[in-house]
C-alpha cells in the first residue's frame, strides 16, 4: 500500500490515474488507427483496442481507490470519495458495453472508421472528470471534452442526413446548455468567491441563499437538467437517439446520463446541501414533469428507438425522484437505479443496433413481429430489458424502483410515490407491447434483416447484461452495498463541511 | 403416514421444495425435443402435487399458527426475509393449485400443438408464482410473487387463446398491474411506519400485523390500496371487465387455473391481508356497505348476464363473478359458518369451475364453437360426457350432496343474522345459478338433435375422463363428507374473526363443524 498525497502535484496525478491512463491509451489508438485505418479488420483491432484501454483505466481505478488516503483533505479539485469510483465504475461498464455492441453494428452498417472508437475513448476520458470534479471548473473540461467527442459521434453516419442532423442538434443543443452551466457557475463563483464544489458548501451553509447564488444554482440545474434529458429540456433527445449510430445512442443514454447525474448530485449534495429547500421544489417540478411526460409521449411512439428515448426522458424523471429527498438514502437509491438503467438500457441498445436495418433509420414495433419464434433468445432478452426497464418484480429495474420508492417514502413525501407507480402502470402500455408484438403476432415475412443475428461480440455484451439484470433482480446486495458506500461517503463530504463551519 | 412424514423431516422442506421443484422442473422441459415436453410437465405437476398431498396428514388442524415455517434472510438491508408458512386457509388453497395443474397440463395434450416447451415452461412457472402468493410471509416476497405471476398468464391468454387473444392478455395486465402498483406503495408506507414505530426495519407479515393498528389517520388510505388490487383480482363488481374477456380468450388449461386459483388470490388476499391488517377500517358501516352492496350486485348481477350468454365459455366466466360475490359477503360478514363458506366456496368453486372449463374445453376441441346455439341432443351422442357436465352444473348451482351447497349454505346462514337483508337477496342467486345453468344444459345437451355435425361426437377418451373424474370426485367428497376439511380449516376461521373482532365469541358450531365446538378455546 502506497498511500498518495492527493495535495502535491504527483499526488493529483496519481489521483487522476483512471483518466490519465485512458487518455494516454486513446492517444496510442489514435495514432494505430492513423496507420491502420483501411477495412474492417483495422476497425475491429481497433474496438478491441479501445476496450482494453477500457480495462486499463479500470484497474487504475481499482488502485486509486484501494490507495487513496482515508481524508484526503476538502480544497482538492479531484474527489477522492466512493461516489466517484462508483460513477466511474459504472461509466467504464456501459462504455465496454457500447463498444461491444458497436464491433458488429459499424461494419453493417459499412461505418467502418475506425476513428470511431477513439472518440468513445475520448468521451468516457470526459466523463470521468464529470465523475471525478470537486471543482466546477473541471467539472466543466469534463463536459466539454465529452460533448464535442459525443457531437461528432453522433453525426458520424455521413451517408445519413438524420444522423448528420442529430450531431447538428445535439451540436446546438449542447452548445447552449453549456451556456447555461457556464452562467450557472460564474453567477455561483459570484456569489461564494470560489469554484471549489465543496468550499461552496462551506460559503453557502444553512444561510439563505443571495438571489445571484439561487441564479446560479437554477443555471446549473437548466445546464444538467439538458445533458440528462429532462423535461422541459428533453426536446433533442428524441431526434439525436434516432439519428445516432444505436450503440452511440445507447452510449448517451447510459454512460452521458450516469455523469450527468453523479455531478449533478454531487454539486447539490455538497454545494447547496444546506438549501435543500430551494432546490426541492426545482427537482420536484423537472420530475414530475419527465415522468409524465417522457411516460405519456413513448406511448405514441412507432419506432422503437424514439419510444426508448423518451423512456429514457421517463427514467431521468425517476432518477430525479431519487434526488429529491436530499438523503443519503435517497443518494443510494439514486447510484443504484443508475446501474439498473445503465445494464439494461445497454444491453436493450445493443439488441435494437442488431435488428436494425441497412440504411434505415428507424426499427418499428411492426418490424419485430414474430421475433420470438425466429430468433427466441433475442426476442428472450430484450423481454427481460422491456420487463426491467418497466421496474418488473425479478429484475434489477424493479429493485431500483423499490429502492427510489423507499427513500420517497422515508421522507415522508408519498406523493411523489404515487406518481412514480401511476406512471410506471402507463410505461406497461408502451413495454409490453414489444413483448407481446415478439410473441404473438405472427412473422411477417422476409424477416431478412433478423437473419444475421447478433454479432458475437454485441452478444456477449447482450449476455451479460441480460444476465445481471436477472441475477441482481433476485440477488441485488452486493451492488446495494457499494450504492449505500458511495453514498454514504458523499454524506461524509457533506459532513465534514458541516463539522468546519 | 404421519409418522412416516415426520421420518422423513417432512415439515422442515416441504415448502422450499414446493417452491423450487416447478422452476427445476422447466430445466429437463426446455432439454426435451418439443414433443416431449408435456409429458415432462406432466411427471413435474404430478410429483408437486403427490410431495404436497402429505400437507393433508401433516397439517395440525388444532392450531392458527404458521406451520412448515421456514425463513432465511434475503435483503437484510431492508429487513426483507425469505419465509413461507402455511395455515388452515393457505393449506387448501395450496392443495388446489398443485391439484388442478396436472389436470390443467393434461387437458392441454391435443389442445396446445405449437411451441409446447415454451406454453409447459410457463405453466410450470406460473405453478412457482401461485404457491408463492399463497404461502409467503413476508410482504416484499408475496408482492414479487403477486406481479411474477402474471408474465406466464399474460402469455398463456396472449399467444395460445381465442381470436381476441391479444387484447384479452393486454386487459388482464394492466387491471392486475393497476390494482398491485399501489399495493406496492402501501406496503411500503406500513414498513416504515412499522420502522419508525418499532425501530426495527421488516416485511414480516407479524410485524404488519402489529404495526397495522397503529397507522392511524393513514389506515383508511392504505386499506383502499390492499383492497383495490384484491377487489380487481377477485374480480368485485365493478372491477369485472376484464374477466369474461382473459376468460373466454384464454385456451382452456388457462381458463382453467384463472378461474380454479388466480381468482381465489383475490379473495385470500382480503381474508390475509386487507381485513385482517385494518379491521376497523374494513368492517367500519361505510366500507361494509359498499363491499357487500357490490357482492351482492354482483351475486345477482353475475347470474343475470350469465342468463343472456349465446358463449358458454362466457356463460361459466360470469357465473364466476356471481360465486365470488358469496365469498365476499362471508368473508365480510365474519362469522364462523360464514367464513368457513367462504373458504369452502373458494375451494369447490375450484373444482366445479375447473371442471366445467374442462368440459367446454372437450366440447370445443370437437365442434370448435362454443356457441350454445350450435349444440343440442348431445345427451344421446355423447353420454358419458353428458353425465359429467350435469353433474358438473348440479354441484354449481349448489345442489345437496355436492360441494356448491355446503359453502353457499354456510355463507348464508353465517351471514343472515349481520345482513339479513343482503343475504336474501344474495339467496336469489342460488335461484339463478339454477336457472342458466339448467337451461344451458337443456339446450346443449338435452333438446332436440337438430344438427347434423353434432352426431358423430366421439364421447370422452380415458384421457379426458381422467382430467374430469377427480374433480368430480372431490365435488361429491366435499358435498357429502366436509366434515376433515372443515376441521383443518377451523383454527385459522377463528383466528381470522379473532383478528378482525376482537372479543367475539366464536364457540357455538353447526352441526356441521361439531367437533370444531368440542375443542377448548
Amino acid at each position: 500500500m502506497i498511500a498518495f498525497d492527493p495535495s502535491t502535484p504527483v499526488g493529483t496525478a496519481l489521483a487522476l490515474l483512471p483518466e490519465v491512463v485512458l487518455s494516454a491509451a486513446s492517444l496510442v489508438v489514435l495514432l494505430v488507427v492513423a496507420w491502420k485505418h483501411q477495412g474492417p479488420a483495422d476497425s475491429r483491432r481497433a474496438g478491441w483496442l479501445a476496450l482494453a484501454s477500457l480495462g486499463l483505466s479500470a484497474l487504475a481505478l481499482g488502485w486509486v481507490s484501494a490507495n487513496a488516503p482515508e481524508e484526503p483533505g476538502l480544497g482538492l479539485m479531484v474527489a477522492l470519495d466512493g461516489f466517484r469510483y462508483f460513477g466511474s465504475a459504472l461509466i467504464l461498464l456501459v462504455s465496454a458495453g457500447a463498444v461491444l455492441a458497436s464491433l458488429g453494428y459499424l461494419e453493417r452498417e459499412r461505418l467502418v472508421a475506425p476513428e470511431y472508437y477513439v472518440l468513445v475513448l475520448l468521451a468516457v476520458v470526459g466523463l470521468l472528470f464529470m465523475v471525478n470534479a470537486q471543482d466546477l471548473i473541471v467539472l466543466f473540461l469534463g463536459l466539454e471534452t465529452m460533448s464535442v467527442a459525443v457531437y461528432v459521434l453522433a453525426g458520424y453516419n455521413r451517408a445519413s442526413t438524420y444522423s448528420a442532423e442529430a450531431g447538428l442538434k445535439y451540436f446546438l443543443i449542447g452548445a447552449f446548455a453549456s451556456g447555461f452551466l457556464l452562467y450557472g457557475i460564474a453567477l455561483v463563483y459570484g456569489a461564494s468567491g470560489t469554484t471549489n464544489i465543496v468550499q461552496i458548501g462551506a460559503q453557502f451553509g444553512e444561510a439563505e441563499l443571495s438571489l445571484m447564488a439561487k441564479l446560479g444554482l437554477g443555471m446549473l440545474v437548466i445546464g444538467f437538467g439538458f445533458k440528462v434529458a429532462a423535461v422541459p429540456f428533453h426536446m433533442w433527445a428524441p431526434d439525436v437517439y434516432d439519428g445516432a449510430p444505436t450503440p452511440v445512442a445507447g452510449f448517451m443514454a447510459t454512460a452521458v446520463k450516469t455523469a450527468g447525474f453523479i455531478a449533478l448530485g454531487r454539486v447539490l449534495y455538497t454545494s447547496f446541501q444546506g438549501s435543500v429547500l430551494v432546490w426541492q421544489p426545482i427537482i420536484f417540478a423537472l420530475a414530475a414533469a419527465s415522468m409524465v411526460l417522457g411516460n405519456l409521449v413513448a406511448l405514441a411512439q412507432k419506432s422503437l428507438k424514439r419510444m426508448l428515448a423518451y423512456s429514457s426522458v421517463a427514467h431521468a424523471g425517476y432518477l430525479l425522484c431519487a434526488l429529491w429527498p436530499g438523503t443519503p438514502l435517497g443518494m443510494s437509491s439514486l447510484t443504484f437505479y443508475l446501474v439498473g438503467y445503465g445494464v439494461t438500457s445497454i444491453a436493450a441498445f445493443a439488441l435494437l443496433g442488431a435488428v436494425g436495418r441497412d440504411g434505415e433509420r428507424d426499427v418499428t414495433l411492426a418490424e419485430i413481429a414474430g421475433l420470438a419464434e425466429t430468433r427466441p433468445w433475442m426476442a428472450f432478452a430484450l423481454s427481460v430489458c422491456m420487463l426491467s426497464l418497466l421496474g418488473f418484480p425479478g429484475t434489477i429495474g424493479f429493485i431500483g424502483k423499490w429502492y427510489i420508492l423507499s427513500a420517497l417514502v422515508a421522507s415522508k413525501f408519498p406523493l411523489l410515490a404515487v406518481l412514480v407507480v401511476l406512471t410506471s402502470l402507463v410505461s406497461a402500455g408502451y413495454y409490453m407491447p414489444v413483448l407481446m408484438t415478439m410473441y404473438m403476432r405472427p412473422s411477417r415475412a422476409p424477416m431478412v434483416f433478423f437473419d444475421r443475428g447478433l454479432a458475437g461480440s454485441a452478444r456477449l455484451a447482450v449476455a451479460v447484461g441480460v444476465l445481471a439484470v436477472l441475477a441482481l433482480g433476485v440477488w441485488p446486495g452486493p451492488v446495494l452495498q457499494l450504492a449505500n458506500h458511495a453514498a454514504e461517503s458523499l454524506a461524509q463530504t457533506a459532513g465534514q463541511i458541516v463539522a468546519r463551519r | 403416514m404421519t409418522d412416516f412424514l415426520a421420518a422423513i423431516y417432512y415439515e422442515r422442506w416441504i415448502l422450499n421444495a414446493l417452491i423450487v421443484l416447478p422452476l427445476v422442473g422447466v430445466v429437463p422441459l426446455l432439454l426435451a425435443p418439443a414433443a416431449r415436453a408435456r409429458q415432462v410437465a406432466l411427471v413435474v405437476t404430478i410429483l408437486e402435487f403427490v410431495l404436497s398431498l402429505g400437507l393433508w396428514w401433516a397439517f395440525d388442524s388444532s392450531t392458527a399458527v404458521m406451520q412448515f415455517a421456514v425463513e432465511g434472510a434475503w435483503l437484510p438491508q431492508w429487513g426483507i426475509k425469505y419465509a413461507l408458512g402455511l395455515d388452515g386457509i393457505s393449506l387448501f388453497m395450496v392443495l388446489l393449485t398443485t391439484g388442478i395443474m396436472p389436470l390443467a397440463v393434461l387437458s392441454s395434450f391435443h389442445y396446445i400443438t405449437h411451441r409446447e416447451r415454451l406454453y409447459y415452461g410457463l405453466l410450470l412457472t406460473l405453478l412457482t408464482g401461485m404457491l408463492g402468493v399463497f404461502l409467503s410471509l413476508d410482504m416484499f416476497l408475496f408482492y414479487v410473487f403477486w406481479e411474477v405471476m402474471l408474465i406466464p398468464m399474460y402469455f398463456i391468454i396472449g399467444i395460445w387463446g381465442g381470436k381476441n387473444r391479444i387484447y384479452a392478455a393486454v386487459k388482464f395486465f394492466i387491471y392486475t398491474m393497476a390494482g398491485s402498483l399501489l399495493m406496492l406503495v402501501a406496503i411500503l408506507v406500513m414498513m416504515f411506519e412499522g420502522y419508525r414505530i418499532g425501530g426495527v426495519p421488516s416485511f414480516a407479515y407479524d410485524a404488519f400485523l402489529t404495526y397495522a393498528p397503529q397507522m392511524g389517520a393513514l389506515a383508511p388510505w392504505l386499506f383502499l390500496a390492499f383492497a383495490l388490487a384484491f377487489a380487481i383480482k377477485v374480480p368485485m363488481f365493478p372491477f369485472h371487465t376484464w374477466l369474461p374477456d382473459a376468460h373466454v380468450e384464454a385456451p382452456t388449461a388457462g381458463s382453467v387455473i384463472l378461474a380454479s386459483v388466480l381468482l381465489k388470490m383475490g379473495t385470500y388476499g382480503f381474508l390475509r391481508f386487507a381485513v385482517p391488517f385494518f379491521p376497523d377500517v374494513a368492517l367500519s358501516p361505510l366500507v361494509t356497505s359498499i363491499v357487500v352492496g357490490s357482492a351482492v350486485i354482483g351475486i345477482v348481477y353475475g347470474a343475470l348476464v350469465a342468463l343472456v350468454q349465446p358463449d358458454v365459455k362466457k356463460l361459466v366466466a360470469y357465473s364466476s363473478v356471481s360465486h365470488l360475490g358469496f365469498v365476499m359477503l362471508g368473508i365480510w360478514a365474519a362469522t364462523l359458518q360464514s367464513v368457513q363458506g367462504a373458504l369452502l366456496i373458494m375451494i369447490g368453486h375450484g373444482l366445479s369451475t375447473g371442471a366445467l372449463f374442462l368440459l367446454i374445453g372437450m366440447l370445443y376441441e370437437r365442434r370448435h364453437t362454443r356457441e350454445i346455439a350450435a349444440f343440442g341432443g348431445l345427451a344421446r351422442v355423447i353420454p358419458i360426457f353428458s353425465l359429467l357436465l350435469v353433474v358438473t352444473s348440479l354441484a354449481s348451482i349448489g345442489l345437496p350432496g355436492l360441494n356448491g351447497f355446503v359453502g353457499e349454505f354456510l355463507v348464508l346462514l353465517g351471514s343472515f343474522e349481520r345482513f339479513p337483508w343482503a343475504t336474501g337477496i344474495a339467496t336469489t342467486g342460488v335461484i339463478f345459478a339454477a336457472a342458466y345453468l339448467l337451461w344451458a344444459l337443456q339446450r346443449i345437451i338435452f333438446n332436440r338433435l337438430d344438427q347434423p355435425e353434432n352426431a358423430h361426437l366421439a364421447d370422452l377418451s380415458a384421457r379426458e375422463l381422467w382430467v374430469v373424474l377427480p374433480l368430480v370426485a372431490g365435488m361429491v367428497w366435499l358435498g357429502l363428507y366436509p366434515r376433515p376439511v372443515l376441521d383443518r380449516m377451523d383454527a385459522a376461521a377463528r383466528h381470522y374473526i379473532q383478528l378482525v373482532q376482537p372479543g367475539k365469541d366464536t364457540a357455538p358450531a353447526t352441526a356441521l363443524n361439531r367437533s370444531g365446538a368440542e375443542r377448548p378455546q
